[in-house]
């Protein structure tokens, strides 16, 4: 099981499969109910083109069902990346 | 409920027969179930029983109760003496 800690995170870099850096994360958001982690808010790079996913702001929130894994970065899948939770 | 993590950060741990665990410290994640694992608190009560020198420890996600100005835990006879001294 892959486990880490949350405080590991902070300022971690998001990029997807395809090798696309997407921003940095900011925060988590989790269901205290269930346990479950439900998005990632992500600071998008200035070079990553947001149209088509949920915004609030300036920040964009990412399903962590998309999350693959998380080592040095945090790697999303692209293709569930748009789906909104 | 939704809530952001860094909410959870610095809340005081109790159990349900009101003892003080301690601080919240960090959050393990597990990453491949998508799920919290468990609480890492700090600031332990040396009341509590044998910490044996420990700084810390891990609360699981399961015997956590309720989450709201404080964290409310199960507890756990054996694990938790109690505040009182014997």
């Amino acid at each position: 099981m892959n486990k880490t800690f949350c405080r590991n995170l902070a300022k971690k870099k998001v990029m997807s499969n395809d090798g696309m850096l997407i921003g940095t994360i900011k925060n988590i958001i989790v269901d205290l109910g269930t346990g479950q982690v439900v998005d990632l808010i992500v600071k998008p790079d200035d070079t990553f083109n947001t149209d088509g996913f949920r915004m609030d702001g300036d920040k964009m929130f990412v399903p962590f069902e998309a999350v693959k894994d998380i080592k040095d970065y945090i790697v999303v899948d692209r293709y569930l990346l748009r789906k909104s939770a | 409920m939704k809530t952001q993590i860094t909410e959870l950060f610095g809340l005081s741990v109790y159990t349900d027969k009101a003892v003080f665990v301690g601080n919240v410290d960090d959050i393990v994640l597990d990453v491949d179930g998508k799920k919290i694992d468990a609480l890492a608190v700090g600031n332990l009560n040396p009341e509590i029983g044998e910490l044996k020198g420990y700084k810390g420890m891990q609360i699981p996600f399961r015997i956590i109760k309720s989450v709201g100005d404080i964290v409310l835990i199960r507890h756990i006879a054996g694990v938790f003496k109690g505040s009182k001294k014997e």
